[in-house]
């Protein structure tokens, strides 16, 4: 097995839009996240967990720090870490079907095997018979979790989700939980995983992450893998409750602040 | 049956406008409100039109009309997709049209009528010629306009799904630019009619427009008429076809989503 341990070493990232003034979005982020190591990060919305996520998935250059994966630096994206956009970025002009289809075909895997890896995954996220619907014709729901779908498809050694379930009713969410724990039971994966909801992230995550008001840094990092039993019994568990609180504390803090500065 | 009235009753509705017009035509010149001559009456208009049909004067006619304006159009299409396109992307290409695009776009193409028969002749490719140069405008703004506005998080999905900077322009901004790149060609192919029309009534060489100029020459009010209405027609069937294909094309586009 490859490892794909990931690295923050002091990145920060200044925005330069054509107008106004230079935005200081992330201030020397340094975070470890080990091999096959799942973590959430929490923060007040503009804190820069979007732009932490596009740095490592290699979408903007790394002007200050470094990052790697696997040991290599981070120069540009790749199919080796998976991303689910904040906004889907589905492509309209694709079936779900074959968006879902589409990282495969980049990997020449035969049609016969794709179609059948799609099937799957329509079954996984719960969309059977929109197969060939396209994105337009779906509720931000089903787009949400069309994308999710594309990225498991091509089964990256790397996650980085940005607010996957964001868009989904509290049931469904609860269903793709599950189905994210079993994938990852299944075939293990580092995960980057960034949400607004804190019991989400102490359900899910080995660790959390807490990132300061803009500009965003690391402001602690708290364990919440169960120290006994299973995730499922966890959730009932006083230490899962005092896990939250504590971090609830911690971000109204920083959502505080960050409605200060306005 | 109830569908087909339906349909029927939709379409009659729609076209109600132009019928009370048709109608107001045709009383306006029976009531000799003005002589035959200045508005000869729909009616005979419209005779002259099947005489004209059934001779085949008017379907030569139209039909070089017709050939002028597409291979124009086509042209127009072909390279301000490609010059749009270029200029997005490449920065020398840009530097050279930028200028020269905010220049010729608002500029009456007409006015360059005397160069292109000095350069083209007075035959079909200096109409062509006309056609395609007054059209690819509109094609060009709106190419480069939907190329750079593609959305960048498309482009960042697809590289991160392994697709290469090469496998871009064609699978994902191309596709992204559809919908405002037909947009420019359903702007286009308008002009290209117009253009067509008024290159063949200044230089001749037969088509609808010539034809008209002819009939205007020897007092034939109808059949001066009857080119108007000819082309009325086919210039509402081809921008209709052009919508239908734009639904085909964009079956997926949420203008399309019901
Ligand atoms: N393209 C951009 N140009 C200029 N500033 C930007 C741009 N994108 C983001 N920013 C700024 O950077 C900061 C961080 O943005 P980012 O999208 O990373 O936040 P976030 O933590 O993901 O927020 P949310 O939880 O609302 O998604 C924001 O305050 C925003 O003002
Ligand atoms: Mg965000």
């Amino acid at each position: 097995m490859t490892s794909s341990g990931i690295s923050f070493n002091g990145v920060s990232h200044t925005y330069r839009p054509p107008r106004g003034r230079p935005v200081l979005a992330l201030d020397g982020v340094s975070l470890e996240v080990k091999d096959r190591e799942f973590v959430a990060l929490l923060g007040p919305s503009g804190c820069g967990k979007s732009t932490l996520l596009y740095l490592l998935g290699g979408f903007m250059p790394v002007e200050t720090g470094t990052i790697s994966v696997a040991g290599k630096t981070v120069t540009g994206p790749g199919p080796d870490r998976g991303v689910v956009f904040q906004n889907f970025a589905l492509f309209p002009w694709k079936t779900v079907q074959q968006n879902i289809v589409y990282g495969l075909e980049k990997q020449r895997m035969p049609k016969p095997e794709r179609e059948k890896r799609a099937q799957e995954l329509i079954e996984l996220v719960h969309l059977e018979g929109f197969g060939d619907s396209y994105p337009s014709q779906l509720s931000g729901g089903m787009k949400q979790r069309v994308a999710i779908a594309r990225t498991l498809a091509i089964d990256p050694l790397t996650l980085l989700m940005d607010e996957p379930f964001g868009a989904l009713d509290a049931q469904t969410r609860t269903l793709m939980h599950e189905e994210l724990l079993a994938i990852m039971r299944r075939t293990p994966k580092t995960v980057v995983f960034v949400t607004h909801d804190v019991r989400e992230a102490v359900y899910l995550a080995d660790r959390v992450a807490v990132m300061t008001a803009r500009p965003g840094r690391i402001k602690e990092i708290v364990d919440t893998k169960p120290s006994t039993g299973s995730r499922a019994e966890f959730i009932h568990t006083q230490e899962y409750t005092e896990k939250v609180d504590y971090l609830w504390n911690l971000v109204r803090d920083e959502a505080i602040k960050a409605q200060g500065e306005h | 049956m109830e569908r087909v009235n339906a349909n029927w009753r939709r379409t009659l509705l729609r076209s109600s406008s132009v019928i009370l017009l048709a109608v107001a035509w045709e009383w306006g010149a029976r009531m000799h409100f003005v002589s035959d001559f200045l508005l000869p009456s729909l009616s005979s208009v419209l005779t002259r039109l099947f005489e004209d049909i059934v001779s085949g004067d008017i379907l030569v006619g139209l039909g070089l009309t017709m050939l002028r304006t597409l291979a124009g159009f086509t042209i127009a299409a072909a390279a301000g997709i490609v010059i749009g396109i270029t200029i997005a992307r490449i920065r020398v290409i840009r530097w050279f049209f930028d200028p020269v695009v905010s220049v010729g776009n608002p500029l009456p193409k007409i006015a360059f009528l005397p160069i292109f028969i000095l350069w083209f002749g007075v035959f079909d490719w200096s109409k062509i010629a006309m056609v395609a140069f007054s059209s690819v405008f509109p094609v060009v703004v709106a190419t480069w306009a939907a190329t750079e506005s593609v959305d960048k998080y498309l482009l960042w999905s697809a590289e991160s799904l392994g697709v290469s900077k090469r496998q871009l322009l064609w699978q994902i901004v191309l596709p992204a630019a559809m919908p405002q790149v037909f947009t420019g060609l359903q702007i286009a192919l308008p002009i290209s009619l117009i253009v067509v029309i008024i290159c063949e009534m200044t230089m001749g060489g037969q088509g609808l427009g010539g034809s008209m100029m002819t009939s205007m020459r020897f007092a034939d009010s109808p059949g001066v008429f009857s080119g108007i209405v000819a082309i009325a027609i086919v210039g509402s069937l081809v921008v209709k076809a052009m919508e239908l294909i734009r639904k085909r094309l964009l079956v997926w586009h949420e203008e399309n989503a019901h």
